[in-house]
């Protein structure tokens, strides 16, 4: 039968009831590695719910120290955890959620010395950073090593979702081909974040990894979606990708 | 970034567009934003359309009729009756700059 202890059979019950997932789809979960960038808004109900549904290995990078303005909206970090590391933080409750699952904990920023080898061990990435020179720099990464990641971002009362199938459907870049400059994009910090706004998205790119890794459904590609909360409508928009892409067009110019 | 969500930014942009229509520049469109049909009055060009919804210009792209345009200079880019706009809101997260 499938490779599922007892435990996790009960564990995994409704997720193993579901036709379209059953042992098959638990023990893709059981053998997925996720990349998980960010411990925050976004990061934390990305990492309680794939915790939670058994997804196998998770990767979970993070450089940052739990702040009280985070736990508006950071829902995998308590108010004990003041000061400490976001990773261990998030390792912690990780943990008290699901103890089978494999956390590897890397408390350092994303970098472009680092994200390679990174990459290499996992086969699906999650952003849930909170820049755009990172948000670029992944990526960029992730066409080139053709890893398929689910972005997310979060400003206000408005989300976007893109799931993306790195050189083969619409990246980030080809909607939006460069950062913003410096100070044109407000930050939450300074625009604000209504709290469970990045539950909403965060959960979505959840929901998108699962989808990923069991196969099941359609996945975002070559769509993006945007939430807006004040009118609690979402709106889909068509992505195609750009021949002019600089990362995943004709004629690339960063390689 | 300056004065998101102030009432003194909407005022004054609620001010130019008004300005602009009653230079005579105002035109009648329908058209699709957001997937929604909707009947537009004033300028012909994007920066106006945006700025009579009360958008934040600045971290948006626009696409238009399945195009999408990486560029700022929202008074330059002509809107046409029938056109489908979306706008694309950038959305950074916590921090403008890492260190």
């Amino acid at each position: 039968m499938f490779n599922l202890t007892e435990e996790e059979i009960q564990r995994y019950a409704r997720h193993i009831i579901l036709p379209e997932v059953g042992g098959a789809g638990q023990e893709k979960l059981k053998q997925a590695r996720v990349l998980v960038v960010g411990a925050g808004g976004l990061g934390s109900p990305v990492l309680l719910y794939l915790t939670a549904a058994g997804g196998g290995k998770i990767g979970l990078i993070e450089d940052d120290v739990v702040d009280i303005t985070n736990l508006q909206r950071q829902v995998l970090h308590f108010t004990p955890d003041l000061g400490r590391h976001k990773a261990e933080s998030a390792e912690e409750t990780m943990k008290k959620i699901n103890p089978l699952v494999e956390i590897d904990v890397y408390k350092e920023r994303l970098t472009k010395d680092n994200i390679f080898p990174l990459l290499e061990k996992y086969d699906i990435v999650v952003d849930g950073v909170d820049n755009f020179p990172t948000r670029y720099l992944l990526n960029d990464a992730c066409v080139m090593k053709r890893k398929r990641r689910v972005e997310g971002g979060i400003l206000r009362f408005m989300g976007l979702i893109m799931t993306i199938d790195g050189g083969s459907s619409a990246c980030y870049r080809c909607v939006f081909e460069e950062p913003p400059p410096p100070g044109t994009v407000p930050s939450c910090a300074e625009a604000g974040i209504l709290g469970a706004v990045a539950g909403v998205v965060g959960t979505l790119q959840a929901t998108e990894v699962l989808k990923l890794i069991t196969g099941v459904g359609k996945p975002l590609y070559n769509r993006m979606l945007q939430f807006d909360a004040e009118e609690l409508s979402f709106h889909e928009v068509k992505a195609q990708r750009n021949p002019k892409c600089p990362v995943c067009g004709e004629n690339p110019t960063i390689t | 970034m300056a004065g998101i969500g102030l009432d003194a930014e909407k005022d004054s942009k609620v001010l130019s567009f008004e300005t602009k229509c009653r230079e005579g520049e105002a035109q009648t469109l329908s058209l699709v934003v957001q997937g929604k049909k909707v009947t537009y009055r004033g300028p012909a060009d994007m920066r106006s359309l945006l700025e009579s919804r009360g958008e934040n210009t600045l971290y948006a792209n626009v696409r238009i009729n399945g195009e999408v345009l990486n560029r700022r200079d929202f008074e330059n880019i002509p809107i046409a009756e029938g056109d489908e706009i979306d706008i694309l809101y950038f959305m950074g997260g916590g921090i403008v700059q890492p260190d």
